[in-house]
Order: structure tokens, then sequence, then C-alpha cells
């Protein structure tokens, strides 16, 4: 807007108009009608006012006055809020149902985050082709018919005499 | 215009604010009601803003003592209940303003057709006052009041004398615009 192309007579005739508004003259009798007004108007302000006696003392005895009422207000306030919380009890508990902790699952299906699981049976185990096969037991291994029993192999020595 | 701030009478102290007050009355009624009139343009309404203004400062009367310049302290608390009251009020048809304007404008020397088409003219800039935005209308309305310097603008709207001088100048390029298209 700074260069502006217009005509610079538009502003001027425009404030020549709010000139002409602004140098109206003021009706007649303003002045007496405001002191009027004045006159009927409630004397207080919005707030209460210090009684008359108070309102003579010295700076100093307002001073501490105002401090007095301060620390009373100050003093009630802390102690309403004290006798609120020392007042107040913490509620019972709640009814909470204490579920024993699961045992994690050795295979089979997850538990799909279920408060409650059946215990199920272990599934067979599935061998992988590759590796080695579960070792049987000392027993299964055993021919049947051997010369030697098993037993004897396992019969303390006879003692060695000197 | 000196209030005694010590006064240990009371009485003696409410009449010192009193004749202060009565001062402040017969001295600004007139530029509070130019201004108020300048915002609103409804007598009466002015008026009231202008009761207004001095009831406020009789209910703070007890710091007149503490103002500077008193001027531009009750220009500024007429200036803060017209706009207020402006925001509250409805729009009012343009023709409204044209029929008070023919009777409030002199009309000296004027033929009643040259006072009609005076007033269309004047309305026509009023109307493009109330497109500027708020901060350049108030500027350029204020500026309008011989007695205020910006100085004192600056200070009745709580801004820097340079802001003013920003503000008139967008105020009166915005004007030249509007006026030119409502022209053609």
């Amino acid at each position: 807007m700074s260069s502006n192309p217009h005509n610079p007579m538009n502003a001027d005739s425009a404030e020549e108009t709010l000139r002409l508004i602004a140098s109206l003259p003021a009706p007649a009798g303003l002045e007496d009608r405001v002191h009027k007004a004045l006159r009927a108007a409630p004397r207080g302000g919005r707030v209460l006012a210090w009684p008359a006696g108070f309102r003579a003392r010295t700076v100093m005895q307002n001073h501490w006055m105002r401090a007095a009422a301060a620390a009373a207000i100050v003093f009630v306030v802390v102690g309403g809020g004290w006798g609120v919380y020392s007042r107040v009890q913490p509620g019972p508990a709640g009814k909470v149902i204490v579920m024993p902790p699961r045992a994690p699952d050795s295979g089979g299906f997850g538990g799909a985050g279920a408060i409650r699981a059946p215990q199920t049976l272990p599934g067979p185990q599935v061998r992988e082709q590759g590796t080695q096969p579960v070792k049987q037991p000392a027993a299964a291994k055993k021919k049947i018919g051997s010369a030697q029993p098993a037993a004897s192999q396992a019969a303390p020595q006879p003692a060695v005499s000197r | 215009m000196e209030i005694p701030t010590s006064a240990v009478n009371e009485e003696a102290r409410q009449r010192a604010e009193d004749s202060a007050i009565s001062a402040l009355v017969d001295r600004y009624a007139g530029a509070l009601y130019r201004v108020a009139y300048s915002v609103l343009r409804n007598p009466s309404d002015a008026e009231d803003a202008v009761q207004e203004a001095f009831l406020r400062v009789l209910r703070h009367r007890h710091g007149l003592g503490e103002v500077r310049d008193h001027r531009v302290w009750l220009i500024r608390i007429v200036w803060n209940i017209v706009l207020d009251r402006k925001r509250r009020a409805k729009t009012r048809p343009e023709t409204d303003d044209v029929a008070e304007l023919v009777r409030v404008l002199p009309s000296k020397g004027l033929s009643a057709e040259a006072l009609a088409s005076a007033a269309q003219h004047h309305a026509r800039v009023l109307g493009c006052v109330e497109q500027l935005p708020a901060k350049e209308r108030e500027v350029l309305l204020l500026s309008a009041f011989e007695e205020l310097t910006s100085v004192e603008i600056a200070a009745v709207l709580d801004i820097s004398e340079s802001s003013v001088r920003s503000r008139l100048f967008r105020a009166r390029n915005l004007m030249a615009g509007l006026l030119d298209h409502e022209r053609t």
C-alpha cells in the first residue's frame, strides 16, 4: 500500500469529514447534566471502606492490621485444608482375585493372553532330520541272550590276597 | 487540581476531590463528548459515555492526584468506554447515519440539495472508515482532533508514537483506495 497510486484528494476529503465531525459542538447543558449525574451517584466505592475510626490511624498501624488480617486469612485457609486432609481416611481396597502365576508353557499352543488356560499334556516331540537320535537308556541296549549277564559286569571284583 | 494527599481531615479531602472533579467536568466534558460522538455518532449515546467516564473518575477519585495529564487520561477513559459500547451495539443502517449527519452538520449558506449531497458524501466517507482495520481506524479518528498531538494519541492508545505515524500512513492510503473504489 505504500506505493499508493490513489488520488490524495480522497484521503484529504475523508479527513475533512472526520475533522468536521470532531469539531461539532457539545450539546448545551452537558456539563450541568454531568454534574447532576455525579451528585446522584453513590459516593462509596465498590469495596467496603475502613470504618472512620480505623481511617484516622497512622499508616504504620494500618500496615500492621493488614498484615494481621492477611495472616489470619492464611491461618484459616491452611487450617481448613489440614483439617480436611487429616480426616480423610484411605478407602478399603477393592476386591481383587489374585491369580496364581502361570508356569511358562513348554510347547504347544500359546495362551494368547488368556486369564485362565487349562493344563494340557505335553505334545509329542518332533525329531528333525540329521540330528543325533536320542540316547536310549542302558537297559535298552542289552542284547537278549548274551553269555555274560549284565549283572556280572557290574559285580564287584574279588579281593586280591597278598 | 492539587489534592492534599496527606490530609487528615477526611471531609476536607472529600471536598477537594469533589471540586477537582467539578473542574474536570467544566473543562473537558465538551472534548470528551466530541471524542465519543466521533465513534458512536449518536448524541445521546455520546452523552451517556461522557457521564459514564466521569462516574469512573468519581470511583477512582483517590488516585486523581497521581494523574499527570488529566486531559489524555480522561480521553483514554472515554475512548475505552465508546469502543466497548460500539462493540456491543448492533450495527445501525447507513440511512440513519445520513439522516443524523443532515441534522447535526452545519448548514449555513447551503441549499437543501447541497446539504443532502454533502451529508451523503460524509456518510460515504464514514462507511469507508468503518471498513478500515480497527487499529488504523482508531488512529485516523483520533488524528481528526486538532487538540491531540501524535504523542497524546500514542498515550491514549497505549502504543508508541512511531506506531501512530505508521498506522496513520496506512490508514490514509487505505482510505484513498477505498474512496477510489467507491467512486468507480
